[in-house]
């Protein structure tokens, strides 16, 4: 939605933002309620949450004059204050017309952002008005005359504005936040004093123990305390120690994530500069007397170190817990296994895992459908289960743990398992190339992942959005990172995705063929080692050398992109990448070390080369190419299929 | 969009608000001549804020317009008994409302010709 006026349009940014957070904090809440029905202190908790969730939102979309989505998230406050006041209580009825609420609102503004017509709410307020029933409708005001039911204490808070508090950005509006994070505003009005001063007069209700005066930390506002009349005794309730809990203050600050990508940039060219600088520090060594010198390398040193601070520090502001991917899944699995007369629970382990915001959004769909397919083709139904002896609610664990510079990202289930044969005889009937023998995981995995495979699959509503097997793959090796399968016939399935923790800047192997160096991220290295070319055997296309309890494939740099090898003969260095069927050796003449490189995308279609990721300045100069290991695994696969016949088509350089 | 419509008018000072409560806030601390009130507010009704200045013997007189996206009769009477001077059913084009609160600053140096 682009209204061409930059105001308006940055303002409707914040709007989408912030509805986002507020609708993805109500799924949460959602699935609190659904589970709590019945269990007063958390059954309370999530209403009062949803309640200030649906508020907001209310709010917010009049802002913007989002009118369907004002209406809605109006009605499901209303309803969410009827069951605070006792009017009626939460079933599960209530429950889903929640959760429909919440998704109906979340698709008007997802369409009024794409400028696409706005879904009806007609159908939603009619089951929301049904819930609240007989209770007839209340006007909702902001100042909803408050039962005697509402626990903890009631403050009256008096704010008197001046122009002097103003200028200062002490405003009705900063009062009226603060007051808000402390407790509950239950009325707001203004007042005209006789001398005609204007003064705000709030109505508070906080829990017990909460000392108003202190969190309102200096903001001039005069505070009484209301005595509950039925307790006289509470009134006098000591003032809260200095530590009180202080959840509700928010310290969060929302940035453009393009403002952090230029200071990630400036970070980069400054690795590079640093890097260039100790090449001519070396230089300029012999030249400089040995005291001096000691005083400029301890300066080198330190400025490296900071500047290795200065880079993780930017990157750990990128960071977003994975929680925000994991937050929706509760209700996609709920929907979908009810659909699928399925019971499925779903386990989220590690939510607090930080990622890249980058590569959060990208990956929420691959997860999305991997946590669909796992509820629609991996769990059985229960009967099925328990004829297996089973349980018949079926697991789904997404869980998320850092492991170095990697993240790994696991979709698992205890359901069927993926049948081999199925999956061949699928494949051979989609036409694709199936190598002869029994496949190991990577194998079948490839197979899924081939695009053609799950054409019919595709028109099935589980799986969703379009978004197949071949593009979860996609997805994930155009992050650099790499998916594995791990499977057991009737004991279930699971989806390992490791991805890099961030772009941008990475640790890389550098590795040298003739002149040439090579970059290859050390993420996706498993292991170096150093072979005898005599042991490299020629099977049909593929060089391969004896390795652990197998053999493993090697590319050649020298012979992939053409160039002279100046190796001491008969020794080649390896990379070994991948794991099990996928694995695979690059050969280089040496290994040069290990550097802190920059990536820089090679974007530009013309200079695109398979199996080169991108381009890297060393800082002396000279450009370096980064490999890309998914796109040279890939080209091993394809080899070793016959694929590509034409071993000329190897020889393709560089531009 | 308001404030652009009105940036037209030369030598007048601007305040906004962005919700009830701080127009209310505006009017206590500024002197202000006239009040463009859109009547959707996040907090407060904006016919609530009208009410509650004409209230206040002191803003009796404060030309206010009001701008709302509802055209009919009912809410243009509604409007008006709580004490709107000019009522604007949106969308209107800039030039509709640069001139009205022209024409209403213009009325109200007549009336009290100070400076």
């Amino acid at each position: 939605m682009a209204t061409g006026d930059a105001f308006f349009d940055g303002f409707l940014d914040d709007y989408f933002a912030e509805s986002e957070e507020h609708l993805s904090a109500a799924a949460d809440a959602l699935m609190r309620l659904d589970k709590s029905i019945g269990h007063p202190p958390a059954e309370r908790a999530a209403v009062d949450d949803l309640f200030r969730y649906f508020h907001t939102l209310k709010a917010i979309s009049a802002m913007v004059e989002l009118r369907p989505a004002e209406e809605l998230a109006h009605h499901l406050e209303h309803y969410l204050r009827a069951v605070r006041e006792g009017e009626c209580s939460v079933t599960t009825a209530g429950s889903d017309a929640l959760i429909e609420g919440t998704r109906r609102l979340e698709h008007i503004i997802n369409a009024h952002r794409a400028g696409s017509p706005l879904p009806p709410i007609e159908d939603v307020l009619a089951r929301v008005a049904h819930l609240v029933g007989t209770s007839g409708e209340r006007p909702a005001a902001t100042s909803a005359p408050e039962d005697a039911t509402e626990t903890g204490r009631r403050w009256t808070c008096r704010f008197v504005p001046t122009r002097e508090l103003l200028a200062s950005g002490i405003g009705v509006d900063l009062v009226r936040k603060r007051l808000g994070e402390i407790g509950t505003i239950v009325e707001a009005a203004p007042h005209v004093l006789p001398d005609a001063t204007i003064s705000f007069q709030f109505t508070l209700i906080t829990a017990d123990g909460v000392n108003v005066v202190e969190r309102l930390g200096g903001i001039p506002v005069s505070v009484e305390a209301e005595t509950p009349p039925a307790e006289p005794g509470a009134a006098a309730a000591e003032p809260a120690p200095a530590g009180a809990p202080n959840a509700a203050i928010s310290h969060v600050v929302r940035v453009d994530l393009a403002r952090l990508d230029h200071l990630m940039q400036i970070v980069g060219d400054m690795v590079i500069t640093r890097a260039r600088l100790a090449d001519s520090l070396s230089r300029a060594e012999r030249h400089v007397p040995a005291a001096e010198w000691r005083a400029v390398q301890e300066n080198a040193l330190a400025s490296d170190r900071q500047l290795r601070m200065l880079r993780e520090g930017i990157m750990r502001v990128r960071m977003v817990p994975v929680g925000e991917i994991f937050r929706r899944m509760p209700l996609v699995v709920r929907d979908l296994a009810r659909e699928n007369g399925k019971r499925v629970k779903l386990e989220l382990r590690g939510q607090a895992t930080e990622i890249d915001k980058y590569l959060i959004e990208r990956m929420m769909d691959p997860v999305l459908h991997l946590v669909r397919n796992a509820v629609s083709h991996g769990i059985e139904p229960p009967e099925v289960r328990i004829a297996h002896g089973k349980s018949p609610e079926g697991t789904i664990t997404l869980s998320a743990a850092a492991v170095g510079d990697l993240v790994t990202l696991e979709v698992a289930d205890d359901g069927y398992g993926v049948d081999e044969e199925a999956v061949v005889n699928k494949a051979r009937q989609a036409g694709l190339s199936v190598p002869s023998g029994p496949l190991d995981a990577a194998a079948v995995l490839g197979l899924l992942c081939s695009p053609g495979f799950s054409t019919k699959e595709e028109t099935d509503r589980a799986s969703g959005r379009g978004v197949g097997m071949a593009v979860v793959k996609a997805m994930v090796e155009e992050l650099t990172g790499t998916m594995t399968l791990d499977t057991d016939p009737g004991q279930g399935t699971r989806f390992i995705l490791r991805l890099p923790v961030t772009l941008a800047i990475t640790d890389a192997l550098i590795g040298r063929v003739g002149a040439e160096a090579f970059a290859i991220p050390q993420g996706s290295v498993r292991e170096v080692i150093e072979i005898v070319e005599a042991d490299l055997r020629q099977v049909e296309e593929n060089e391969i050398v004896p390795y652990r309890d197998g053999a493993l494939p090697i590319i050649r740099l020298s012979r992939l992109f053409g160039i002279a090898s100046t190796a001491r003969t008969g020794r080649l260095h390896v990379f070994v990448l991948g794991h099990g069927s996928a694995a695979m050796g690059i050969a280089v003449d040496r290994i040069v070390g290990q550097r802190e490189i920059v990536v820089r995308t090679l974007a530009d279609s013309l200079v695109r080369v398979d199996g080169v990721s991108g381009a890297t300045d060393l800082g002396d100069g000279r450009v370096v190419l980064i490999l890309d290991p998914a796109v040279l695994a890939r080209l091993t696969n394809q080899r070793a299929r016959r694929v590509i016949p034409d071993a000329a088509a190897w020889g393709r350089l560089p531009a | 969009m308001v404030r652009a419509s009105l940036q037209a008018i030369e030598s007048a000072e601007f305040v906004e608000a962005s919700t009830g409560l701080e127009a209310i806030e505006q009017l206590a601390v500024t002197r202000m001549q006239l009040i463009v009130l859109d009547l959707n507010m996040p907090d407060m009704h904006g016919i609530d804020v009208l009410r509650f200045v004409r209230r206040n013997a002191h803003y009796k007189s404060l030309p206010i317009v009001v701008l709302t996206t509802r055209g009919d009769e009912t809410s243009r009477q509604t409007a008006k008994e709580a004490g709107a001077t000019t009522y604007l059913t949106k969308p209107f084009a800039p030039q509709t409302l640069a001139q009205a609160v022209r024409d209403l600053l213009d009325a109200a140096v007549e009336a009290s010709p100070r400076a």
